[in-house]
């Protein structure tokens, strides 16, 4: 019963209980209706009959609606009715059985507790009625001795349930409430948006895990510190407050806001960010609580869908520059190129057979048009010998073999118990192969390749297989051909990148260097413009600027041939004119006849202050000393390439500490229906104007000269600055022998700047090649660790002081002595003082008053 | 190359004669010492090295010039340093007391008539 429904459970209750009262009344009429003692009283009995009968009909009637207590009140009420029938018929009938009615009702629907609580009361109304009908009876004793605990016990204990169940019941509220606070905390954490909620001044009080991730800040660290000093870049604070203002003054008690931010992380990096902002009133105290979410990545992925259409137009652009000069891969690190796409097959092939469950597969690779080169296989174990013979993969013809037909019929195919030389790849083929299923790779409605998957055990691919291989063959198809326009792109840029322009600039000391290079806006973007930088022994530089004939990868070419060129003769200290002959005997002997570059070469001596440079039929260098600008004119030769023995001729100008240089192309100052005086006058007149610094002279030019929109030529400009000469100076050097040559170049010039005369400038410049030649000894075979030199002049005197890292060696007879000695004897004083970290050597000369008259 | 030190070997009759140009330091001398070594047959009466036109020495320099005076007596060949005065090279052999080891001159010519 009580499993039932506690509606029926109920009904059935309140209608057994007014059967009982029902049937109680006529059990007492009943006894009426016989002859019967005079001790009892009829009357009375008749009453109590009605009285039962009268509450059965309710009980009855309202069954359903009757409450649980109003069914103990209705039993209670029941035993007294019971009870004042034994007092009316003074105990003698056999009404106290009644009670085992209302007993067993009680025992039958109540629990084992509720049900004695109405036992005790019955054995308290019959005790009762016991007293007052008999009170010496012994059996009255007895059901007092018993009842009276019983019924004080049962109090009690009911009691104490009752306060239990209480207490339980306040703890279970409770319990609730922390549990559904933490649960919102959970579902707060476990967001993937950072949350966290301020009050009406911008103090942090709430901060999630996301929120922690994000700026790094844990919450202990976050709550209780404003927003605006945690977060906010200080440029945005202002900001910041006023939003915070306006939107706790609204009047409505939630709004709900939306803003794009820029916010700051712990580690002081910025990153944008949406906020959703909602202002939420609590009890008249608005508090303002935000989700912020990182969009770096949403805007990335913005600018890689751009990036990809600009991939798009220049793919068409590349495959037309590449078919052009199809020949000129020899300037590709081939090796390095093709490992992108290779890479990407590997992985194309393992994820197709792990999603078919094949038990091999074989991406083949279409080569013009008519052959199939296996490109990637994956078999169930790593093919002991590779795939087919090491250096020339396995390949078909189109047409035929397996592979060969799908890719004629550009169709999928099944086929089940395949020939063994059906199988693409052969050294798939000791493998029982029972059914293959190919595709066909289709990019740009041309076939690019087939896919083809093998599977061993007994198997029959499904048209779902089928359905999911031409889905990834898709895929497959449009990797490929990313991978290829990616590699093509690359492999040009790269060719660009390495043949034109130097990565970095060398700067011997004294001279500040500068480059730009521009490609057209409009043009194919592969132009002959060049320009390099060369060290010189002596501490200077040897800069060229070029241009050569043609577009394209050929022209690339050319760059390439003349820039490893120059760079040789160059280094090996050939006079300039001599250098540029050996360009021309190079470009005159290319195949192509109508081949030709101009150049100009220009040697930079900062120790003597002086430039000698070679021009061959490129446009003048501009020498700026003192905002004076001025073009190297001089005499301009042929360009190169143009006749077999031309004429080069060196010549020379001064450049004093402190002026620039400028080497251009074409494309800064040559404008359509402009003439060329014209932009080179605009290029002078501009320079008057520009910084000293060589970068910001080079920008500067760049920025006044070259369209904002982009060129119509390319732009190459690479300027030159010779430092002006301070009193004091401090440089390091690499430990290494070629070192010295600088280092004494470098000093020349500054003793001369100085006032020093030219025989004390050699002595002390021999005396501080000793210091430094120690100094590269004693780093010895760790040569990276560079050793500094820093000079101090004054009115009479010059210090120079040399500090290695390395230890000091005690001079030994022979050469060190003698270096030693040499210092000693050539300037004033000497000290040396070695240390842990190094050894330092101070050299000091009075200056001889007669200047550079010796 | 040797760093920005040129060489140019003469023979003039039994004398051999090294001219040096440029710059002679550790980057060059080492290397510079073995070549004319080598360029000195054993039939040779001797050698002049001549620094007229060598603009710069250091002690590396000096040590090979020591070098080649051990190697030569030790063939009973001379040697003669040609190293005008006012020079900084001049200087510095002045420096070193290379005197005391060879002879140095003025002039080419004299220093090869010497030997021969």
């Amino acid at each position: 019963v009580r499993e039932l429904p506690e509606l029926f459970d109920r009904r059935v209750q309140a209608r057994s209980l007014a059967y009982l009262f029902l049937a109680g009344a006529g059990l007492g009429l009943l006894t009426l209706a016989f002859p019967h003692s005079e001790l009892i009283k009829d009357r009375q009995l008749i009453i109590l009959a009605a009285v039962a009968s009268a509450m059965a009909v309710p009980i009855w009637v309202w069954a359903d609606r009757m409450r649980t207590w109003q069914i103990h009140a209705a039993l209670a009420a029941g035993t007294i009715i019971l009870s004042f029938a034994n007092y009316y018929v003074e105990a003698t009938v056999l009404y106290p059985l009644l009670y085992t009615w209302t007993t067993l009702f009680a025992f039958y629907f109540f629990r084992l507790d509720i049900a004695l609580a109405h036992v005790a009361l019955i054995a308290v109304c019959y005790a009762i009625v016991l007293i007052l009908v008999g009170p010496a009876s012994p059996v009255v004793l007895w059901l007092l001795a018993v009842g009276t605990p019983l019924v004080a016990g049962l109090l009690i204990s009911r009691l104490l349930a009752l306060l239990r169940a209480g207490v339980r019941d306040s703890e279970r509220r409770a319990r609730a409430l922390t549990e559904s606070e933490a649960r919102t905390r959970l579902v707060l954490d476990g967001a993937p948006d950072a949350f966290l909620s301020l009050d009406r001044d911008g103090v942090i009080t709430a901060w999630n895990t996301a929120a922690e991730r994000l700026f790094g800040w844990t919450a202990a660290e976050a709550v209780g510190t404003p927003m605006r000093s945690l977060i906010t870049p200080p440029e945005f604070r202002a900001r910041h407050d006023q939003r915070r203002r306006e939107l706790v003054d609204t009047p409505q008690t939630v709004a709900l806001q939306r803003y794009d931010l820029e916010l700051l992380r712990r580690d002081g990096s910025r990153f944008p960010a949406e906020a959703t902002v909602s202002k939420i009133e609590i009890k008249g105290e608005p508090f303002i609580a935000g989700f912020i979410r990182d969009v770096s990545e949403r805007l990335r992925r913005q600018e890689e869908r751009e990036a990809l259409l600009r991939e798009q137009a220049a793919r068409a652009e590349a495959e037309r520059v590449t078919e052009l000069v199809s020949g000129m891969q020899l300037l590709v690190d081939a090796a390095l190129a093709h490992r992108t796409l290779d890479d990407i097959l590997e992985d194309l092939i393992k994820s197709v057979r792990g999603v078919l469950e094949a038990d091999a597969a074989t991406i083949l690779l279409a080569e013009d048009d008519e052959r199939l080169v296996v490109a990637a296989s994956s078999g169930p174990q790593p093919s002991e010998e590779g795939p087919g013979e090491p250096g020339q993969p396995p390949s078909i013809a189109i047409g035929e073999g397996f592979a060969g037909r799908v890719a004629r019929e550009r169709e999928a195919m099944l086929a089940q118990g395949p020939a063994p030389e059906d199988v693409p790849d052969p050294s798939l083929r000791k493998l029982e192969i029972d059914s293959l299923i190919g595709v066909p790779l289709l990019a740009e409605n041309r076939v690019t390749g087939v896919l083809v998957v093998a599977a061993v055990a007994p198997r029959r691919f499904s048209s779902e297989d089928l359905a999911m291989l031409r889905l990834a063959a898709d895929r497959v198809a449009l990797a490929i051909l990313h991978a290829r326009v990616y590699e093509r792109e690359h492999r040009l840029a790269e060719t660009l990148q390495r043949s034109l322009l130097p990565q970095i600039l060398p700067e011997p000391p004294g001279l500040e260097v500068a480059a730009r290079y521009e490609p057209a806006a409009t043009e194919a973007g592969v132009g002959g413009d060049w320009y390099d930088a060369i060290p010189t022994a002596t501490g200077g530089l040897g800069l060229v600027m070029g241009d050569v004939a043609g577009k394209g990868l050929a022209a690339a070419s050319m760059v390439g041939g003349l820039r490893s060129a120059l760079r040789a003769y160059a280094l090996e200290g050939h006079d300039p004119a001599r250098v540029v002959e050996q360009l021309n005997r190079l470009v005159w002997s290319e195949a192509d006849p109508s081949q030709m570059a101009t150049l100009v070469y220009v040697v930079v001596d900062p120790g003597e202050s002086r430039i000698d440079w070679v021009n061959a039929g490129h446009l003048a260098p501009l020498l700026v000393d003192g905002g004076d600008p001025r073009f190297l004119e001089g005499k301009s030769s042929v360009p190169l390439g143009v006749l077999p023995f031309p004429s080069y001729e060196t010549m020379s100008a001064r450049m004093n500490p402190g002026s620039s240089l400028v080497l251009y192309t074409d494309g800064l100052v040559e404008r359509p229906g402009e003439h060329l005086n014209d932009g080179m006058a605009k290029l002078a007149a501009h320079v008057r104007a520009a910084p000293d610094d060589s970068q910001r002279l080079c920008d500067y030019l760049f920025d006044k000269l070259v369209p904002a929109h982009g060129a119509m030529d390319d732009v190459a400009v690479l300027t030159l600055r010779n430092l002006p000469m301070v009193d004091r100076f401090r440089f390091e050097f690499p430990a290494r022998p070629e070192s010295l040559a600088q280092m004494r170049a470098m000093l020349q010039r500054w003793l001369r700047h100085s006032g020093a005369g030219e025989r004390q400038i050699g002595e002390i410049v021999t005396a501080c090649g000793e210091a430094a030649t120690n100094a590269i000894e004693h780093a010895g075979a760790v040569g990276d660790v560079p050793f500094e030199v820093a000079g101090c002049a004054g009115d009479i005197e010059v210090e120079i002081t040399i500090r290695d890292q390395g230890n000091w060696r005690q001079p030994r007879d022979g050469d060190q002595g003698r270096g030693l000695s040499l210092m000693r004897a050539l300037m004033d004083t000497v000290e040396v003082t070695p240390s842990a970290a190094g050894t330092t050597v101070r050299l000091r000369r009075r200056l001889d008053n007669n200047g550079g008259l010796e | 190359v040797n760093g920005l030190v040129g060489l140019e070997i003469e023979q003039r009759g039994e004398v051999v004669v090294a001219r040096l140009t440029g710059e002679l330091d550790i980057a060059g001398a080492p290397h510079i010492g073995e070549r004319i070594t080598e360029a000195v047959p054993s039939s040779a009466r001797g050698l002049v090295v001549d620094m007229s036109t060598l603009e710069f020495i250091d002690s590396s320099g000096v040590a090979m010039l020591f070098g080649l005076v051990r190697r030569l007596s030790s063939r009973r060949q001379e040697l003669r340093v040609v190293a005008p005065e006012g020079k900084p090279v001049a200087r510095v052999l002045e420096i070193v007391e290379f005197e005391r080891a060879a002879p140095v001159l003025m002039d080419v010519d004299a220093a090869v008539t010497e030997i021969a």
